[in-house]
């Protein structure tokens, strides 16, 4: 099934095996249990204590007046708790101070969907009957599966829509409510700050109401479509903001439980070690023990510092009978013999193909680009709190899912899930990393020593960066027949890369089995290109080596539109044209595909900033130049123009303007900062990342292997908003993908140098 | 054995042995833990405090060297200048995840209070704190609006548009 065989024979099988009711991990789930269990989530309400009243599974009237709206996602930046208040406080005409949002209950009514279903292998902007009914089936099996998550920009996509219209249906009950108590038509009824007045000035407030309300049938109100109002498309000031300015912003390391230990924490050098035996020669004040896991080892005291002075004095004995040996060469070797051996290659998918390539004709042109392995160095490194007794477990940690979390602590602590409690703090970054559970795995093993004293785990900074799970390196053939204006008759893209969902669902959910389809993830950014390539072949070959990796900021996006813009860029270099017009040429061939009319859209705002802003010569004898990308990535589309400064060798990103069409920004600041924190990321990614490995051990281990983009370094940003009024696309991380082709090609355009590999470097090599 | 600093006004009194780091000291002992942990290793300044006026990373600096002198945390922090940047940070909706912010804030608060008549520019140079989320531009645009308020007339917010 991994070779030939159109994209549609592929998936109608896979429908057929849905609707047969096996879903990964053997879970089975028959049509009519669905519905069963549909009807019994959809009726879910948020549990209400004495004094307060539910509104369904997204809004309550607590107790002081104020209307809690429950957030099923974990805020870790991106502001997904300040956008519910602003959107429950709009739809109930209510002032943003009357909202507040709290996080909401570990059950299947607040599963995320949407994570999962942007992984299915679908032409984004196809409304076939076929993927309609797979995804809607998936979309089913997903809610009752019940997975809540935070990723894949999917925050506001999951929960706004369900939000706003749990915030007019409850408005409609509360106005039907003070209608029938003041005998006065609805439509008469004015709000004001959470009451209503009638025209001869009698008022009850939302509280006065709430036991009325309650009592009536809730009406299906569907709300208008999203526009400018009070809140939305204005944005508003995020409550976060002055609790992390004063500091007092509680994340999982901050965690402090009465007579709470502290573990320093210590892996296996190299991947695929084991632990041997570990012991601490002498006393040392304040420690209270050592634990010896699979493949770490632990010291606990009664002060962090304590256990750091334990771990350093520990005699570790490390088996590496089973370590892996490789390093990045052998990784680059692979991809390489990979994509040499081509068609007789195994595991290969063709994921995305049209017409014949092998009749096309032309001249051809030709690249290879590789990227490195990334870590994700969030600022908080990882960590975990954990209380374990033989019947219960705590955890206090930073996650992407309260599911999962509930699920892998049972497994580890050995207790039922519902004798479980996951308390999330503030995160101190995600970018994915915080979907891989096992920081609070081994959390919760170390605190199961200790039974009955909470323990919290902290990795140093060296720990966080060597037992990461990586964004995978890769390697691209890319190829392109061109006819005699420069446009590709043919463009052939293929990927040498292991598969990040597959090593997700294998660690995640052991008795699943990974690798029965394609790996969209591993081709996103390639596949369905919204430029005009009627002949293509878009190909994956799955190259695993072993190394750990895992979902980093725009996943399969950060490697693939790096690719194929920077090859768009040949392309117009070879036939001469200025790279905007190019790729409007090649926008122009796609006729009304809607991804392209959008790109289009896009590229004009660009080509309008780049004729109002030219670029400023270097200074000094500094080579100057201008860059382009274009790229559409979580049913966004987002242009970046970026110029650059070459000094001696080294690189300087000057300044940097994107064009962002999300559908509708609902809070445009917040819109503003992600794409800047998003470029940012992929900035570091551009200019310094890379993960090497050298005899299976990873090589960087802190801020100075491993540099951050500096304030120094940061260009200045400016993010320009279109409001194309498609349906919402993500945010969080659509930033990132287009920074590094952009950034290239303005290296191109200043040096006439192409600079193939990431990181970006000039001849030390 | 103790060793005796002011800790935010504070006369304080640390029993954490001389030579471990001041970081582990005030986030566990002193349970101070605006402060936080990053890198261990001086690198990345989400560890700052101001020691005697100061910014310091309290990660590479032990408890034995703050002996007699005042630190001052996120906690603690106040004073016309912290007030100017507190609510400049705010009114630029600085923070994302936020993890790093309290070491930004008291590294531009010790810069600004050095001289609250330095160019936007100047300020900047001296804050080498990294912030993973990539929050520079709205971090600019809090500089130049702490030293607007704390210089008056002069317009500092262009300064930070850069
Ligand atoms: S934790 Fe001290 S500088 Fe990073
Ligand atoms: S706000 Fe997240 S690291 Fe700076």
């Amino acid at each position: 099934m991994s070779e030939g065989g159109s994209t549609l024979g592929r998936i109608a099988r896979r429908s057929f095996l849905i609707g047969a009711g096996v879903v990964g991990g053997g879970v089975l789930v028959g049509a009519g249990v669905v519905a069963w269990r549909l009807g019994a989530i959809d009726g879910y309400e948020l549990p209400a204590s004495e004094g307060e009243a539910s509104f369904g599974a997204w809004l309550k009237l607590a107790r002081d007046g104020r209307v809690e709206v429950a957030v099923p996602h974990q805020d870790m930046g991106q502001g997904i708790y300040a956008l519910a208040v602003m959107l429950a406080a709009e739809g109930l005409r209510l002032p943003l101070e009357a909202v507040r949002a709290i996080p909401a209950p570990i059950e299947a009514r607040y599963a995320n969907p949407v994570m999962l279903l942007d992984g299915l292998p679908f032409d984004e902007a196809s409304h076939g009957a076929l993927k309609q009914s797979v995804v809607w089936t998936f979309d089913k099996i997903l809610r009752v599966l019940g997975m809540q998550g935070t990723g894949g920009s999917t925050s506001t996509r999951n929960i706004s829509a369900q939000i706003r219209r749990a915030a007019f249906c409850m408005h409609d009950m509360l106005a039907r409510a003070a209608s029938a108590r003041f005998k006065v038509p609805a439509d008469q009824l004015r709000n004001v700050g959470g009451a209503f007045l009638t025209p001869d000035g009698r008022t009850a407030t939302y509280a006065e109401l709430a036991s009325d309300a309650g009592k009536l049938k809730p009406n299906d109100i569907q709300p208008p479509p999203l526009a400018r109002g009070a809140y939305v498309g204005r944005g508003a000031p995020r409550y976060d903001v002055p609790l992390k300015t004063y500091g007092e912003a509680k994340y999982g390391i901050d965690t402090r439980q009465p007579g709470q230990l502290y573990a320093a924490i210590r892996h296996a050098p190299r991947l695929g070690g084991r632990l041997d035996r570990a012991v601490i020669p002498a006393k040392i004040l304040g420690v209270r023990g050592i634990v010896e896991g699979k493949d770490y080892v632990a010291v606990v005291a009664e002060t962090y510092a304590a256990a750091l002075a334990g771990l350093e004095k520990a005699e570790i004995v490390w088996d590496d009978s089973k370590a892996s040996s490789v390093s990045t060469k052998d990784v680059f070797a692979a991809y390489r013999a990979a994509l040499d051996k081509g068609m007789d290659f195994k595991p290969r998918w063709i994921v995305d193909s049209a017409g014949d390539v092998s009749k096309a004709s032309g001249k051809e042109i030709a690249a290879t680009y590789d990227a490195p392995f990334l870590a994700h160095a969030t600022m908080e490194p990882m960590n975990a709190t954990a209380f374990v007794t033989e019947t219960e477990a705590k955890v206090w940690a930073g996650h992407q899912s309260a599911s999962l979390v509930q699920l892998m602590v049972a497994k580890a602590a050995n207790v039922p899930s519902d004798k479980v409690e996951v308390f999330t703090p503030f995160l101190g970054g995600g970018f994915g990393r915080r979907a891989d559970l096992d920081y609070i795995a081994k959390a919760v093993e170390i605190a199961g020593r200790f039974k009955g004293t909470p323990v919290q785990t902290i990795w140093s900074r060296a720990e966080d960066i060597r037992d990461d799970v990586y964004r995978p390196a890769a390697m691209a053939d890319i190829s392109a027949k061109v006819d005699g204006d420069g446009m590709p008759s043919s463009f052939v893209y293929r990927i040498a890369v292991p598969s990040v969902t597959d090593q997700f669902v294998a660690r995640a959910l052991p008795s699943a089995k990974g690798g029965m389809m394609a790996d969209r993830t591993t081709v996103d950014g390639a596949l369905f290109p919204f430029y005009g390539l009627p002949t293509r072949s878009i190909e994956n070959f799955t190259v695993d080596l072993g190394i750990p990796v895992g979902f980093w900021r725009s996943v399969g996006y950060s490697l693939n539109c790096h690719f194929v813009e920077c090859f768009i860029d040949e392309l117009a270099v070879a036939a001469s044209t200025h790279p905007l017009d190019y790729r409007a040429k090649l926008l122009a061939r796609a006729g009304s595909y809607e991804p392209a009319i959008r790109a289009a859209r896009v590229l004009e705002q660009m080509a309008a900033f780049d004729k109002a802003n030219p670029l400023s010569p270097g200074k000094d004898g500094a080579m100057a130049g201008r860059g382009y990308a274009l790229t559409a990535s979580f049913h966004s589309f987002v242009g970046e123009i970026a110029d650059v400064e070459i000094v001696k060798g080294d690189l300087k990103v000057r300044r940097v303007h994107a064009v962002v069409d999300c559908g509708f920004a609902i809070d445009p600041p917040n819109v503003v900062a992600q794409v800047r924190s998003g470029i940012n990321f992929g900035l570091t990614a551009a200019l310094y990342g890379r993960v090497d490995f050298d005899n299976g051990k990873v090589v960087p281990a802190n801020f100075d292997t491993y540099p951050l983009l500096s304030l120094e370094d940061a260009p200045n940003i400016s993010v320009e908003i279109v409001n194309s009024g498609a349906a919402l696309g993500g945010v969080g991380e659509i930033g990132t993908p287009a920074i590094a082709p952009a950034v290239a090609n303005a290296v191109f355009a200043a040096t006439g140098k192409r600079l193939r590999s990431l990181p970006l470097t000039f001849g030390t090599a | 054995m103790s060793v005796e600093f002011t800790l935010n006004g504070r006369p304080t009194s640390l029993q954490s042995p001389p030579e471990s780091p001041l970081l582990w000291a005030l986030r566990d002992e002193a349970q101070t833990v605006g402060v936080k942990f990053g890198c261990g290793a001086g690198l990345c300044g989400a560890c700052t405090v101001i020691v005697d006026g100061q910014q310091t990373r309290s990660c590479v600096t032990p408890v034995a060297d703050v002996a007699g002198k005042s630190v001052t945390t996120i906690e603690g922090l106040s004073g016309d200048v912290a007030k100017a940047v507190t609510e400049a940070w705010i009114r630029a909706q600085a923070p994302q995840c936020g993890y790093c912010q309290p070491g930004f804030v008291l590294a531009a608060t010790s810069v600004i209070s050095a001289d609250p008549k330095q160019s936007s520019d100047q300020v900047l140079s001296q804050i080498t704190n990294l912030c993973r989320c990539g929050t520079y531009d709205a971090i600019r645009l809090a500089v130049g609006y702490a030293l607007t308020s704390l210089q008056g007339a002069e317009n500092h917010e262009k300064g930070a548009a850069r």
